[in-house]
């Protein structure tokens, strides 16, 4: 069955489309804390290969690959892209390099470039870089880049489930190896976040609340903090199959709300900024609540208090969770968080 | 698990104290049951029994066969709720061979008003999940529907629910089971589209049934109704050269029963040659109904509101039925006395090249009609051919048998004809029977036609008394349907004669309920 799950995954991805090898994916800018302090943070994607895991198989939710150059993306290139992050890095103290794969992954981003970004950013007044990392890169000698940042190094857990892991996400990780990489990072100096999915396909409302309360509070001890991910849809993804079909819907904000509450005392910073949140294909409520729970989110991710509202929907999302031990999908039935206002379907 | 009743792909089943279909959490003692861990899909009470349910559908593609999650007891078909129309009835259609016939079929979270038509393709097994959510939303369950109501309670809709389950259970048992679903197709999209399309899965798998046609709208896509249209094109008329007479279809079953078929019948046999007019009445939803065939199911049993307008729909009917009839080369010419239908009628016999006498009558039956019909009739049989009353009874009994039996009718009609239409008999193999309105084979026919390859069942060696019933099946040979006649065999030889009453896998597969229902004993 693990074979059929793979052709599944195989089967909604495709060829990405040709992008030009000397201009970043995007770069941007975003409130954050460092050192207990709100900084501005500097933002940027590289392009490049891409995730070596989602050109053989790759994950039920991710379509970073859709960004990626299957060919591969030449160190000239790469320093092209570069030239034009850095400008933008000038008096930020915090600085965010994101590829569409494993900073860490050396045939992905070749360690002299990966050297001279870092020695860049030092010299510019850097002073905290967040990188990202499947656990296999996650290694001294990888990130032996001489003048350096602080570094962190976020890693995709997902979810500490075995089961999730291999029947929902795809992902060949073992805890084990998780583990190792959150103590490989820690040795060369590095500071650790993981990423824990909200809701992976197939999971149940319920069931993915759960998991991820679970996922959290046995990550706590190895990591220094947690991004609570509500998965949203994505281009060509096994999950934009599942929502287009009706089979599953990204998750409520209410859930998101509640794994942040059941984890306030995992003893780590557990923290959500849902990607496309307020919409179908990001963590979403009744359509009135969201706007007012997503500020809540921010204002909590940058130190306030767990977001409180009182909506109608609430009830709707207790109504669904109560069916969490007999629901066998992701689903629920259309419409129904704005409780079947506006048009109607049987 | 004992089978009480069949309709389409529909089953009542007896099981545990309990009747299916059935929805989980509606009715007292029958629940679904919470997983015990991640992904085991948990597990379903009925009564005291204890089901278990296959696991969760985790890391699969619903959509690619094979559809099915199977446990011992149930094969769930997950993602019934939201899957298209064709995805859907691919996965329903492909139900018996993944899951057997011992296994309970359930589709989970499905919306109340598709549980008719889901019960009458198969489905055993519902779930109150849909309702307790709209219940939280507010809307309150009415007759399948839905209803704004600000005091909905999740308890109020599952007691709506058991009792609209109860609704369809008793539709099944009385054979009314496509009306119910027919009622709801009519303001539900998704109930129509996936309506339309089961119509070849009914046509080929389901089971027959003679109960009585209320027809509707939506009945031109009944099984039984799209069968008999199919069957005319096993069908010749008579003999050669006859006189097509089109005549209008009767309130009254059989036609020939109604009162003004009566007075059509009194006026035609007063005239010389009568017997080389071939009556073929002309209906909706049916379309043509030569006159041997109007005892049959579901000519003798159908109803239909007549309003003298004929729709596009129905006009496409006529043409392709009289595609099917081949009346220009099969008859010398045609007579149309149909009184609302005759003009189109007319117009789609010229049209196929048929020389056409019209006798305008617009109140066929009435005495100026007669007339008409009474002049028009000698104007066409000037010159044809005199067909004697034994020619006519032989080649009735042809197209009667081939009509039921198609390419096995061959041993039958080997025999003498004997009688008089409808009380026909083709000696010793079969005789007329007014329940099946047409011919019931002997033990001797149905041996006739399981040795050119007809439908036996394989019982077990034991003295059969009354019907037989599925503990006592071996296995069947031969491709039949539920209600279609076959031949029972012990030890190799042939012994009775009867009705099946189950599809040919679910007896083998069944230790209980009725398998055939015997009608003649050697």
């Amino acid at each position: 069955m693990a074979d059929a799950f793979a052709e599944f995954v195989n089967a909604a991805k495709q060829e990405p489309a040709a992008h030009p090898l000397d201009q970043p994916v995007a770069t941007w800018t975003e409130r954050e804390v460092l050192d207990g302090e709100q900084v501005e943070a500097g933002v940027a994607i590289l392009r490049t290969r891409g995730c070596y895991w989602s050109i053989r198989e790759g994950c039920a939710m991710c379509g970073y690959f859709n960004d990626t150059v299957p060919g591969g993306v030449s160190t000239e290139a790469l320093q092209a892209q570069w030239a034009q992050v850095l400008p933008r890095l000038a008096g930020k103290r915090y600085a965010k390099i994101y590829t569409s794969g494993s900073f860490l992954d050396p045939t992905e981003v070749p360690l002299d470039f990966a050297a001279q970004a870092m020695a860049e950013m030092h010299a510019a007044g850097v002073e905290k870089v967040l990188v990202e990392s499947l656990p296999e890169f996650v290694h001294a000698r990888h990130m032996d880049y001489g003048a350096a940042p602080a570094l962190e190094v976020a890693i995709g857990l997902e979810s500490a489930t075995p089961l999730v892991l291999d029947k929902c996400v795809n992902k060949r990780l073992k805890w084990d190896g998780f583990t190792r990489a959150c103590a490989n990072a820690h040795t060369a100096g590095a500071s650790v976040k993981a990423y824990v999915l909200l809701k992976p396909p197939f999971l149940n409302e319920a069931q993915a609340i759960d998991d991820a309360v679970a996922s959290i509070e046995r990550a706590a001890p190895h990591v220094d903090k947690v991004s609570l991910n509500p998965v949203n849809v994505q281009r060509n993804t096994v999950v934009e199959r599942l929502f287009r079909r009706g089979e599953w819907s990204a998750p409520w904000l209410w859930s998101v709300v509640e794994v942040l509450r059941r984890t306030r005392e995992c003893g780590v910073r557990v923290y959500s900024d849902p990607t496309g949140g307020g919409t179908q294909r990001g963590a979403h409520n009744c359509g009135e609540c969201d706007q007012a729970l997503l500020d809540g989110l921010t204002a909590h991710r940058l130190g306030g208090p767990l977001p409180a509202a009182a909506c109608d929907c609430r009830g709707r999302w207790k109504a669904l969770l109560a069916q969490g031990g007999v629901r066998r999908d992701g689903a629920e039935p259309w419409g129904y968080r704005r409780g079947f206002r506006g048009g109607r379907r049987f | 698990m004992e089978p009480l009743a069949h309709e389409g792909l529909g089953r009542l089943l007896e099981l545990h104290g309990r009747r299916t279909p059935l929805a989980l959490g509606a009715e007292a003692g029958a629940k679904l049951l919470s997983e015990k861990a991640l992904g085991d899909g948990g597990a379903l009470k009925l009564g005291r029994r204890k089901l278990a349910l296959p696991s969760q559908p985790l890391g699969r593609d619903t959509a690619q066969a094979p559809f099915l999650a199977l446990s011992d007891d149930v094969a769930v078909l997950d993602g019934a709720a939201s899957h298209d129309p064709r995805q859907l009835l691919a996965a329903l259609r492909a139900t018996r061979e993944e899951a057997g016939w011992r296994r309970l079929l359930y589709t989970p979270a499905v919306e109340p008003a598709e549980m008719p038509l889901l019960a009458y393709l198969g489905v055993d097994l519902f779930d109150s999940l849909t309702a307790e959510l709209r219940g939280a939303a507010g809307y309150r369950l009415e007759q399948g529907d839905w209803i704004p109501d600000a005091g909905a309670t999740t308890a109020g809709n599952r007691k709506a629910l058991a009792g609209w389950l109860a609704r369809i259970r008793s539709a099944l048992e009385q054979g009314r089971l496509r009306e119910l679903v027919e009622r709801t197709a009519l303001h539900n999209p998704r109930v129509a589209q996936l309506l339309h399309h089961s119509r070849e899965l009914l046509a080929t798998l389901g089971a027959r049934r003679a109960v009585e046609i209320r027809a509707g709208a939506l009945s031109l896509g009944h099984p039984a109704v799209t069968e008999w249209r199919h069957s005319l094109e096993r069908f010749t008329p008579p003999a050669a050269g006859m006189v097509l007479l089109l005549l209008p279809c009767s309130a009254r079953k059989p036609y020939h029963w109604s009162a003004t078929h009566r007075r059509f019948h009194r006026t035609l046999r007063e005239l010389d040659n009568w017997l080389a007019l071939h009556v073929v009445s002309v209906t909706s939803p049916l379309g043509l109904v030569p006159r041997e065939l109007e005892m049959l199911h579901p000519a003798a049993h159908y109803d239909v509101g007549v309003t003298g307008h004929w729709d596009a729909n129905e006009h496409a009917m006529f043409g392709r039925q009289l595609e099917r009839l081949r009346p220009e080369d099969r008859y010398k010419k045609a007579i149309v006395h149909a009184g609302s239908a005759s003009g189109l009628l007319a117009e789609l016999l010229r049209e196929r090249g048929v020389e056409v006498l019209e006798t305008g009558a617009e109140r066929p039956a009435s005495g100026a009609g007669l007339g008409a019909l009474r002049a028009a009739c000698r104007t066409a049989l000037r010159g044809v051919a005199s067909l004697s009353g034994r020619d006519r009874s032989r080649g009735e009994a042809a197209g009667l048998a081939q009509v039921q039996f198609g390419e096995l009718a061959e041993p039958l009609l080997a025999a003498a004809v004997q009688g008089r239409w409808p009380r026909l008999r083709l000696e010793g193999l079969a005789n007329f029977s007014p329940r099946i309105g047409g011919f019931a084979l002997t033990v001797q026919g149905a041996a006739a036609l399981a040795a050119a390859g007809g439908p036996v069942i394989e019982a077990a060696e034991f003295q059969l008394r009354g019907d037989l019933f599925a503990a006592g099946v071996i296995g069947t040979r031969g491709e039949f349907r539920n209600g279609e006649q076959v031949a029972v065999e012990q030890g190799g030889e042939i012994t009775a004669a009867g009705i099946a009453r189950m599809a040919p896998g679910e007896m083998v597969a069944m230790e209980r309920g009725l398998a055939v229902e015997v009608r003649n004993r050697g």
